[in-house]
């Protein structure tokens, strides 16, 4: 019991705290220290090929851009590089054309065939 | 709403006129008629016994009660001149907003779902 009493006295009162020197948060006044601010050299977001532009399902040039000269199918996301909201207008847009009889259900008009390449597909040689 | 149908020569006119004299007849406000050309069809379309190959398009914005849309169809389905008659609702074009490709944390989602 003597040897607690002993121990109640080694351990110190308030708990250790680094030297004042060597703190270096929460020290107001200190000028050099870095601001926190956001990223100023950040990217503005990466925009698709469609980005501001109005898919109508009235330009049919435009909406067989996405569509396969072979088969006539349309392109998924990882070949036209759409974001979300175009792709699924774009696919919208051509569902409607083929059945208002715009454009062509099962090949690509042939007017449109040399039109500049948007999406990324390879074909097989 | 927009109300876009294709048809056959020369009573162009005429058939026009019956179309948005009927329009009018059942209530609805005829704001605009387009003519989007005479053109050869996408593919070969059979209508009251007859297969076109081209026709001409025309588009005719319009107001109206929703109840004239069931009644017009039918309308046009009797008339021989119509080869194809659709309504829509009008396109409301907003793209100003487009803020670009968001990069998404796949991470997060996973997580996130319990």
């Amino acid at each position: 019991m003597a040897a607690r009493a002993a121990w109640r006295r080694l351990v110190p009162a308030t708990p250790w705290q680094r030297p004042r020197r060597l703190q270096h948060e929460g020290r107001p006044g200190r000028p050099d220290q870095p601001i926190q601010m956001e990223n100023p050299y950040k990217e503005p977001p990466k925009k698709c090929v469609l980005c501001g532009i109005n898919v109508d399902y009235k330009n049919v040039q435009l909406l067989s851009q996405f569509v396969s000269p072979h088969t006539g199918c349309i392109y998924g996301r990882h070949i036209t590089g759409l974001c979300n909201k175009k792709q699924k207008e774009i696919t919208k847009a051509i569902k409607r054309a083929h059945v208002f009889g715009f454009m062509p259900v099962m090949f690509k008009n042939p007017s449109f065939l040399t039109d500049p390449k948007i999406c990324n597909i390879k074909y097989p040689e | 709403a927009l109300f876009f149908f294709f048809l056959l020569k020369p009573e162009t006119a005429a058939v026009l006129k019956r179309t948005v004299e009927a329009l009018m007849e059942r209530g609805a406000v005829v704001r605009n008629l387009e003519n989007l050309g005479e053109r050869s069809l996408p593919y070969k379309i059979s209508r009251h016994k007859e297969r076109h190959r081209r026709g001409g398009y025309f588009l005719i914005d319009l107001e109206g009660p929703p109840s004239i849309v069931s009644t017009m169809m039918d309308h046009l389905g009797r008339d021989i001149d119509v080869i194809r008659r659709t309504f829509i609702k009008h396109p409301v074009s907003k793209t100003e907003e487009c803020s670009g490709i968001i990069p998404v944390n796949y991470e997060d989602k996973l997580i996130a779902k319990k």
